[in-house]
């Protein structure tokens, strides 16, 4: 009952933060709506017994991404150069219409492509078998990245130190 | 009845509305948006398979990892967005024509 109640309202915030996102103006509204969007995920993944991935979910994306993406929008926005004919700031972050119906079509085309199959697969694998219990997934988690999976877990800790490195790098002002 | 097929309708809604972002709006920062909506769905696919098909926890790693990237990703493409914004004074997308300036 409760993992039905939690689905519902995750799933519900995930889609409606995601759609605000998309119709939205402001680009600093639309931030904190893919923030609505993520924790709506990370409940998803509570629902599917991922505690870890939660936790991880929430730690990287509300403590991180998101707080540097407005960083990002405060220190680019507003600009004198925008202003419009009335003299306000004409908004940069939106297409036009041209763009948003070529993103109609696009979305036209990948729903009809992906609902025959998902409502294929839905068919395919049996609903009936019975689910396991949840369990606390942080220790396996932990097992398996230091042995399966040691060469990926390396590789993405030379990753982010290059991504560390290399936004310092790219986004310091040079002298000219 | 909760199944695997409403967890890939919403990943599917997540990564239309990703797409929708990528291609409509002209705002750089705005499309790193979408990039991450559409990386969330991919990851979110990974964890409803791990939970309804195969049991193991291979997909929950394949999703901290593609949490990992996005991370990266984040950061390297808002670090090229501040630079591109000192040099051109504008994020708008129809204003990256140039390689070197």
């Amino acid at each position: 009952m409760f993992n039905e109640v939690l689905f519902l309202l995750s799933g519900l915030l995930t889609v409606f933060g995601a759609l605000a996102v998309v119709f939205t103006k402001n680009l600093m509204h639309a931030c904190v709506y893919l923030l609505a969007s993520l924790f709506g995920v990370a409940g998803l993944y509570l629902t599917l017994g991922a505690d870890f991935l939660a936790a991880a979910q929430i730690v990287v994306y509300a403590g991180g991404v998101v707080v540097l993406m407005l960083f990002a929008v405060m220190l680019t926005g507003g600009t004198v150069k925008d202003a419009g004919r009335y003299a306000m700031l004409k908004v940069p972050s939106m297409g036009n219409a041209k763009t948003f119906s070529i993103a109609a079509l696009g979305v036209l085309v990948a729903l009809s492509m992906t609902t025959k199959i998902i409502l294929g697969i839905g068919r395919s694998y049996d609903a009936s078998k019975e689910l396991p219990a949840f369990t606390s997934t942080v220790e396996s988690i932990g097992t398996l990245l230091v042995t399966d999976h040691v060469l990926a877990f390396e590789i993405s800790s030379v990753l982010l130190l290059g991504a560390l490195v290399g936004a310092v790098v790219i986004s310091r002002p040079r002298k000219s | 009845m909760i199944s695997l097929t409403s967890y890939l309708f919403i990943s599917l809604l997540l990564f239309l509305c990703g797409l929708t972002v990528m291609i409509a709006r002209k705002n750089i920062i705005a499309m790193l948006l979408g990039t991450e909506l559409i990386l969330n769905s991919a990851a979110l696919n990974f964890a409803a398979y791990t939970r309804f098909v195969n049991n193991n926890l291979d997909g929950h790693i394949v999703s901290l990892f593609i949490i990992i990237i996005a991370a990266a990703e984040a950061a390297v493409g808002l670090a090229i967005v501040i630079r591109f914004f000192q040099i051109k004074e504008s994020i708008h997308i129809d204003d990256a024509t140039q390689l070197q300036s």
